[in-house]
């Protein structure tokens, strides 16, 4: 064990002499990652965000008006659209008025979340006690919950709930022979009376509404579709990684060039301590690699990793030492340095993207998806989002994890098997 | 009778050329190396030493045979052979952005040295290699000669009680070479180390070896002490007149064999030499050569046959058997060919 860890050792003091390292180790992936973070939308949603829902209010009345107040108080975060437009164009709505056709391919486009069609008549129905129903569409998977859903109940609740109150409360005013109305006029203001008495002890007792706000994930808030630093920092660190550990390919081939890994094998210490020493020194390397861009991410950016970050230990090790391995393999199949630095560049600028280091796969058609999975980088971003977007915990990213040390250790084998010592 | 401390038994080693085909860089080698004793592997480029050294240290497994270093197989059991090694390799094998004293540090920790013992062997190299006062200095910026001295010392960091050289003195000044020579010979004399040496320069190793292998294609030619080989091409010395471009003909041979009493065999051998970059036929050189038992007695008869043919004799050296004769015995070719 000593052996290996001086021969690490070595290895990563010869890695630090060359001053170009903390380039490639810390400010290109610094700007790189800040600047895929913004492409990727962070800042513009500046940490909460806009649910937006287009409202086709044929009703335009004092009661509609209400609803939509009552669902504005539902969830904060509701924009609705044309009713909210800001000058800031809240609503992406930019000149344009909203239409049906409009309003469905904001909605195939994501612009929208949902829509809500109003009736004519709404108002009308309600105070006569009559049923009336909303129209609600929305492109959201219908077994997660819908935030906005549940904001267009509440007030769905609460208005009827009102109406209820003053029909009984309109019944029993009748009822009672000591209270006489001087006209209808006097009637009407008695019945908005409780109408207002029963939406304010509506208002009071509000929980769902709160329930929906509380339920809200600050991470999930600050990252609306899964953009932003949050995406960014582990996505490109997981790239970065490649690029500090692939080249332990180049330095084998220098080694053997410089004779020192011949040198090595005369010593009197086994090919598994040598080959240990080697690959630890690049597995160390790629664990600073991390380390530095999420402290970057955590202490300047202040993106939180989730509600379990450790749980992103684990996964880092087991990526780390899956390219790790594919360095080991890669090593064996090349004999000159030009090969070694051309495969680096390749396998890393095409495992990144496939694997989702600069864009969230949720994005792409599902058969990029599946075809993405042959890297190892879109199973570390499996875990990783999982951890970060939906607060996952150890359990959650089992899968993955177990995915990336398999494939380490059918890569190690391979490189093993037939690594040489000499050419 | 000295103990033997390296044997090696029909060590063999197959390669494949780029064409694909397979041929053997090293053919059924054998021999021993004595304790405290300074053996040397001498052939021409190619022939098949550092296949042999590496063999015998671990880095290349053979074909067929092996070697036992102080009773330990190198193919059965490489640690423990492997513990009682030094080897400098014909390479220069160092870190070249690291320090004279890094490189030497870190291949002393390899050894199993540490703390205070690998300080003071670290001191004492450097000391020996002549580079205190360069220590700090990466190795890059050093001449090739330097670096040649940091790769011997890394071998004998540890102290073994063998040591392999494996032609430490290519591509090196006189001045160096020397040193290295030296080096050597201390190594034996005062550190009582074993040495085997390889080199495709037959005036070293004659000079430092205890025993010599001939080496060639391969395979081991001729095997002995010095003196053992020489006797193999008997006591004649070999006349090299330079005859310029004069042509010589067959019956002057003849009569120099005839007619000089102690010459056994005449040569006349014609070489073009091209001119360096264009490549166009620049002179021709014409050299005869004779062998002859005490040769400087022979040397005016010969001048007198030459003049009567008319053939001018431009220089003339006398070579006194030596191992290049012998290798030129063995295959018909000069060494350094
Ligand atoms: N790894 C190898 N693959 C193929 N041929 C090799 C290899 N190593 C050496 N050779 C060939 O084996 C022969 C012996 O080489 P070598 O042992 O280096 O000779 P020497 O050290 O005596 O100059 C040469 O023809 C060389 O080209
Ligand atoms: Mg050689």
């Amino acid at each position: 064990m000593q052996r290996i860890l001086d021969i690490a050792l070595n290895d990563l003091r010869i890695i630090f002499k060359d001053r170009s390292i903390w380039i490639n180790l810390v400010i290109l992936p610094i700007v790189i990652s800040v600047a895929v973070g913004y492409a990727n939308g962070a800042g513009f949603t500046g940490g909460s965000v806009s649910l937006r829902v287009d409202v086709f209010d044929a009703d335009a009345g004092a009661m509609s008006a209400q609803f939509l107040d009552a669902m504005r108080a539902g969830n904060a975060n509701l924009v609705l659209c044309p009713m909210d437009q800001t000058a800031a164009d809240l609503c992406q709505l930019g000149e344009e008025a909203l239409t049906a056709e409009l309003a469905q391919t904001r909605l195939e486009d994501k612009v929208s979340l949902a829509t809500l069609e109003i009736p004519a008549g709404f108002g009308a129905a309600l105070a006569r006690g009559e049923a009336v129903s909303l129209i609600y569409r929305s492109n959201e998977d219908a077994t997660a919950p819908s935030y906005i859903l549940q904001a267009v109940q509440s007030a769905a609740t609460r208005l009827s709930g009102a109406q209820i109150a003053v029909q009984v409360g309109g019944q029993v005013a009748d009822s009672l022979s000591f209270l006489q109305f001087s006209d209808d006029a006097d009637r009407v203001a008695f019945l908005e009376e409780i109408r207002g008495r029963a939406e304010e002890g509506w208002a009071a007792d509000l929980i769902t509404v709160e329930t929906v706000q509380a339920a809200l994930d600050p991470a999930a808030t600050q990252t609306n579709g899964g953009g932003g630093f949050a995406q960014s920092i582990p996505g490109i660190a997981s790239m970065y990684v490649m690029f500090t550990v692939l080249p332990a390919a180049s330095a084998f081939i220098l080694e053997r060039k410089n004779w020192t890994l011949q040198r090595l094998a005369t010593l009197p210490i086994s090919r598994a301590q040598i080959l240990g020493g080697k690959l630890l020194a690049r597995f160390v390397m790629g664990m600073i690699q991390y380390a530095v861009l999420f402290g970057f991410g955590a202490l300047a950016l202040g993106v939180t990793f989730g509600s379990q970050p450790l749980t992103m230990l684990p996964v880092m090790i087991a990526y780390t030492a899956c390219v790790t391995a594919l360095a080991l393999a890669l090593t064996t199949f090349i004999t000159t340095d030009m090969q070694a630095q051309g495969i680096t560049l390749f396998m890393s600028l095409t495992l990144a993207p496939l694997g989702g280091a600069w864009w969230p796969l949720e994005i792409v058609p599902e058969w990029m998806r599946v075809i993405g999975h042959i890297s190892p980088i879109a199973w570390a971003m499996d875990a990783y989002r999982e951890i970060i977007f939906y607060g996952g915990g150890i359990g959650d990213v089992i899968v993955p994890i177990a995915v990336l040390l398999a494939a380490t250790a059918a890569l190690f084998a391979i490189g093993v098997a037939r690594f040489r010592f000499s050419k | 009778m000295q103990e033997t401390l390296v044997q090696v038994r029909g060590l063999s080693k197959q390669f494949k050329r780029d064409n694909g085909e397979t041929f053997f860089a090293v053919k059924d080698v054998t021999l021993e190396i004595r304790r405290g004793e300074i053996f040397s592997l001498l052939g021409p480029n190619g022939a098949g030493k550092t296949t042999t050294i590496s063999m015998i240290s671990g880095l290349l497994t053979p074909t067929q045979g092996d070697a036992l270093i102080g009773g330990n197989s190198i193919t059965k059991n490489p640690l423990a052979a492997k513990k009682m090694l030094g080897v400098v390799p014909q390479d220069i094998a160092l870190y070249p952005t690291l320090s004279a004293r890094q490189n030497l540090e870190f291949f002393g920790k390899m050894h199993g040295l540490g703390g205070k013992t690998l300080n003071q062997a670290v001191d004492e190299v450097l000391d020996l290699i002549d580079l205190g006062d360069r220590e700090k200095d990466k190795v890059d910026n050093f001449s090739g000669g330097m670096k040649r001295r940091v790769n011997i010392g890394i071998g004998m960091l540890h102290k073994p009680q063998l040591i392999y050289m494996d032609e430490p003195t290519v591509g090196i000044d006189p001045q160096n070479r020397r040193r290295i020579l030296d080096t050597v010979l201390r190594l034996r004399d005062e550190l009582k180390m074993t040495v085997l040496y390889t080199s495709h320069l037959m005036e070293e190793v004659q000079e430092i070896s205890d025993r010599v292998g001939i080496i060639d294609h391969g395979q081991m030619i001729a095997l002995g002490t010095v003196g053992e080989l020489i006797q193999k091409v008997g006591e004649e010395d070999r006349l090299i007149l330079k005859v310029g471009e004069q042509p010589v003909a067959e019956p002057l041979l003849r009569r120099i064999e005839s007619e000089v009493a102690t010459a056994t065999r005449a040569q006349y051998e014609r070489r073009e030499i091209a001119n360096g970059d264009s490549g166009a036929l620049a002179a021709a050189e014409g050299i005869l050569t004779v062998y002859a038992t005490r040769g400087r007695r022979a040397l005016p008869d010969i001048i007198r046959l030459a003049n009567e043919t008319g053939v001018d004799i431009l220089s003339v050296e006398v070579r006194e058997p030596d191992l290049e004769a012998v290798f030129l015995h063995l295959t018909g070719r000069a060494l350094r060919d």
